[in-house]
């Protein structure tokens, strides 16, 4: 099937081989830090692509993309609560902090999009990119709400009681500005919007100089990078029998959901073209597995991490590159025309 | 020969997104000084192998007095209260120089 020998691109195929590498059990390692630096790399070369792209855009197409960006970013993280709890074998707490990371994006996944959709010669707006960068936060900032509300509404159960439903009561606002002041300078955040601000605002001829750099050599640090996700996918995709399978059925189905909705954003409502609708889409689907985490482990801590990393990295990511890119590539020209 | 004096040293091991929030407990209940070194393993919360954010624990030791040592044990039992898991272990040290530990950092 085509669809198949779309996905024959290097960093598909590098993804594939981290998988390979690590399910055989092959001692292949790479040096800790590796996905920070790589992660820190890709975020400031697509900043930088979308921003200069973004010099051409339109203001209104752009100033929609952001608002439709805020809003997918607060609604699906509450249609995944929503959905995890009517199983009724998914507690409050886990439930948020695994709904948070459905609402939120990963940058890996939308870069294969675009590797995928530049082996094919379909153009693309850059107006994903901003969403890409405003649609991290909303969702921290739902798991938040939700853990918060939950935490007082079941009244702590399991903790020493009377005092520490008090401490936890009285302390609770401090806590949650911190936390989001975390959602709102979250590091990969800064990085993405500042770099698209770079972007925009530097002359063109000094931009030009930093092709070489965030051109030229951006796939093959994709693949790096793809690489060791493929890795680190295979290590929690070991878990899913310690997951349940409820969970990860959610894991295959909440993607389905977040891409629809996402594609329909991007055809019917941003007017994009498939390629624009595609990325829209992807951004829907995917499930963040860098910034949420750390972020719902400091939060959420009575939410297990097993749970949220196992699904967003091991089994909605691969299913997103494999399966997911191609079929919402279909549907984005269904809907498109 | 030299004059050793007794101090605490508290070692906790637990996850890195907890840094800040332990140094600020640290520096509030008046200890001299911190230190903190990157750790891996395995436990409770499952493998931390360091690979990404999620998973890079830390180590981090404070020397204190016995008499403000219970403080922070509250405020770490705290933590552990709110379901973050932590290694906490205290050890007798025998250090040079007493009165370092004695300055608090603010």
């Amino acid at each position: 099937m085509s669809a198949l020998s779309n996905l024959l691109i290097p960093a598909v195929l590098f993804f594939a081989l981290g998988f390979f590498a690590r399910a055989i059990k092959s001692d292949l390692r790479v040096p800790p830090d590796l996905a920070k630096v790589l992660s820190i790399y890709l975020l400031m070369a697509i900043g930088l692509h979308g921003g200069y792209a973004l010099g051409k855009a339109e203001l209104t197409t752009a100033f929609n993309s952001v608002l439709w960006a805020v809003i997918l970013g607060f609604t699906l993280p509450l249609i995944g609560y929503g959905l995890l709890l009517m199983t009724r074998k998914v507690d409050h707490m886990n439930a948020a902090a695994i709904a948070a990371h459905y609402g939120s994006v990963s940058a890996g996944t939308f870069l294969t999009a675009i590797a995928y959709l530049d082996n094919l010669g379909i153009s693309y707006e850059s107006y994903p990119v901003i969403m890409l960068a405003v649609m991290e936060s909303p969702a921290i900032i739902v798991g938040l709400l939700l853990a918060s509300w939950s935490r007082q509404r079941l009244g702590i159960t399991g903790n020493q009681g009377g005092a520490a439903v008090l401490q936890q009561g009285g302390t609770g606002n401090g806590q949650l500005g911190g936390l989001l002041h975390e959602a709102f300078t979250n590091g990969s955040v800064i990085l993405l919007i500042g770099s698209m601000v770079i972007g925009a605002i530097s002359a063109p001829a000094s931009m030009e100089k930093l092709f070489p750099f965030i051109d030229e050599i951006f796939m093959g640090v994709l693949c790096l990078f793809l690489f060791e996700m493929g890795m680190e996918a295979a290590r929690r995709i070991r878990e899913f029998r310690k997951v349940g399978t409820v969970l990860v059925v959610f894991g295959l189905v909440m993607p389905l959901i977040g891409g629809g909705i996402g594609l329909v954003v991007g055809a019917m409502v941003l007017n994009m073209s498939v390629g624009g609708t595609l990325l829209v889409g992807v951004l829907g689907a995917s499930a963040s597995y860098i910034a949420v985490p750390p972020a719902m482990r400091l939060a959420v801590p009575e939410a297990n991490p097993s749970f949220y990393l196992t699904l967003s990295l091991g089994i909605t990511f691969p299913f997103n590159v494999i399966i997911g890119i191609p079929v919402y590539h279909a549907l984005a020209e269904r809907l498109v025309a | 020969m030299h004059r050793l004096f007794p101090e605490k040293l508290v070692t906790v091991i637990t996850s890195d997104v907890l840094e800040e929030h332990l140094v600020g407990r640290v520096r509030h209940r008046g200890a001299s000084g911190y230190t903190i070194v990157r750790a891996r393993g395995a436990g409770s919360s499952g493998e931390q192998s360091g690979m990404l954010d999620i998973d890079t624990n830390i180590k981090f030791h404070v020397i204190m007095p016995p008499e403000r040592l219970s403080g922070l044990l509250d405020d770490l039992e705290q933590l552990i209260n709110k379901g973050h898991h932590l290694t906490v272990f205290v050890s007798d040290v025998s250090v040079l120089s007493p009165e370092k530990y004695s300055e608090s950092m603010e």
